[in-house]
């Protein structure tokens, strides 16, 4: 471990800790004006945010410890997670090591805290959210690390940091195989993030709510840090699709204009994939639980069809 | 100059998406879209057509292009739209044998076995030009997942979509290794015609399946009880 990779460390997680609530905010906006509506202030996630994190935490009579650990650990592990993916800048060595694989099991080990935190209050409306999520994960988890498998085959290599540096070094050739990955990444981060079709993040109703199911006993601090850590979530996985598909801009230096420039545009290419996003979201309803691997098969379809296209090309 | 040097990539890009596009007709639910992935799907074909015509300045493939522009991407498309105006339903909700996700992964299994049976027997295609192995084995595919659709869909008019998916996989497949003549492309699209007019012709049981059929034409006095057509 060097200087520049501690440096790499504190930019990377105060960046995606800044820019996240942000994304949050764009696809709400963009959501309410399809909608003919005004929408949230774009700094609206800031100040909700700040209100939470003043606000009394209460538990239910039943909660146990992991309802107390679990909103700082699912935040870490995400912040480890952060650690992996390069936002702006690819350091020459990397923090810890930066392998696909990990980043997943980070991803699941987040999500299986919140599952327990669903259960561990006790209530119906928790122990069925959290039935619902590992039944779907149960479903898309495969999927995913097909959709993963494809981008180590394409981009030849385990290191998302290599990944990235394969990416920026392909770019202006634009090739076939990319662009194909480019679904099931963007399937992942609908599945991964409970949007619509899937799961509706903004619905508290008993028949559609899958993740907002675990977390209705929570509140204030706790909340807060949910939901810091469910747009953090968004980012990274945004990130990989990116870095990935369009990855202009991204610094390779630690020089600061670099540095400015590539947050600068990472800013400019994540706003345009909220906007992305917010029309995906608003073009589809909600599909029913039996439906949703149909959505799933997509993401597998495209990720095989990737790995053939790549093996024969 | 620039043309010869960019078209085997733009063929590959159009390839893919040739495949992506069989895939939507396979999974997709909605009537109206199934209709517009197919003129896509017809389109890409265009471009395919014309790429190669820069790579190997051959006119007859110039021809097709434009033949396929104006039936399969233009004409067919608007006789179909014309009949869905005419249809009480908008969507192909019901599926035989397979459901959407069971006919993507058959299809999988399909391109796959195409691409190992195409290995041994087009070898020396391979060898001497992959773009062209690449096309062959997506147009055989493409011909396979149509027979899928033709299959798995209950309505007439998927059906019907399934076999002209088939028709554009057989177009591919003759663009890249066989060669097929403007004459006999000519003639297959003529058929295309028929078969999209006939089918105009029986909105009447459109969209309906093929069992209810022969009810849907006693309904409206097409079909006598003696078995012929009255």
């Amino acid at each position: 471990m060097n200087g520049e990779s501690v440096i790499f460390g504190v930019l990377n997680i105060a960046f995606v800790l800044l820019i996240s609530p942000f994304f949050m905010m764009v696809i709400k906006r963009v959501k309410a004006r399809v909608q003919c509506r005004t929408g949230p202030h774009l700094l609206q996630g800031y100040y909700n945010l700040a209100k939470l994190f003043t606000k009394e935490t209460l538990y239910s009579e039943y909660a146990g410890f992991i309802s107390r650990i679990a909103p700082y650990a699912t935040l870490s592990i995400l912040l480890v997670a952060a650690l992996q993916i390069p936002l702006f800048w690819i350091p020459g060595e990397e923090l810890i090591t930066a392998n696909i694989l990990v980043f997943l099991y980070l991803l699941v080990a987040g999500r299986l805290l919140i599952a327990l935190l669903g259960l561990d209050t006790a209530s119906t409306f928790g122990g069925m959210g959290s039935s619902r999520e590992m039944s779907l994960s149960a479903v898309f988890e495969p999927v995913t690390v097909i959709v993963c498998a494809a981008l180590v085959y394409v981009m030849g290599s385990f290191s998302i940091h290599e990944i990235f540096r394969t990416a920026h070094a392909m770019f202006p050739v634009f090739s076939p195989t990319v662009f194909l990955l480019s679904v099931p990444l963007f399937i992942l981060i609908i599945v991964e993030t409970g949007r619509v079709p899937v799961d509706n993040p903004e619905t508290h109703l008993e028949l559609t709510m899958v993740h907002e199911g675990m977390l209705l006993d929570t509140s204030g601090r706790n909340l807060a840090l949910f939901e810091l850590s469910q747009a953090v979530k968004q980012t990274l996985l945004m990130t990989i699709l990116i870095n990935v598909v369009f990855p202009v801009g991204i610094a390779l230096d630690l020089s600061i204009p670099a540095c400015i420039l590539g947050a600068v545009l990472f800013v400019v290419k994540g706003t345009i994939l909220c906007v992305i996003i917010g029309f995906f979201e608003s073009a589809y309803a909600k599909m029913r639980l039996f439906q949703i691997p149909n959505f799933f098969m997509i993401a597998f379809f495209f990720s095989i069809l990737t790995i053939f296209i790549e093996v024969i090309l | 100059m620039i043309l010869t040097e960019m078209a085997p990539a733009w063929i590959r890009i159009c390839l893919i998406l040739t495949l992506v596009s069989g895939g939507f007709l396979l999974s997709s639910r909605n009537l109206r879209n199934l209709v517009r992935t197919y003129q896509v799907q017809s389109f890409l074909l265009v471009l395919i057509a014309l790429g190669l015509t820069a790579l190997e300045q051959n006119m007859v493939l110039l021809l097709v292009a434009a033949l396929t522009l104006i039936s399969k991407v233009c004409g067919i498309p608007y006789c179909i739209g014309f009949i869905q105006k005419r249809m009480s339903l908008k969507q192909d909700l019901t599926f035989s044998y397979l459901r959407p996700p069971g006919a993507l992964m058959l299809s999988i299994l399909i391109i796959l076995l195409v691409y190992i049976c195409f290995a041994r027997i087009l070898e020396s295609l391979y060898e001497a030009n992959s773009l062209f192995f690449l096309g062959s084995v997506i147009g055989v595919s493409l011909v396979l997942m149509g027979l899928i659709a033709v299959c798995t869909r209950k309505m007439a008019i998927s059906k019907v979509l399934g076999y002209l998916s088939m028709e554009n996989g057989v177009l591919a497949f003759g663009l890249f290794v066989t060669e097929l003549p403007f004459f006999i492309e000519f003639v297959v699209i003529i058929d295309l015609i028929i078969l999209v007019l006939l089918t105009s012709i029986m909105t009447v049981g459109i969209d309906s399946s093929i069992e209810e059929y022969k009810d849907r034409m006693q309904e409206f006095h097409l079909w006598s009880e003696e078995g012929g057509i009255s």
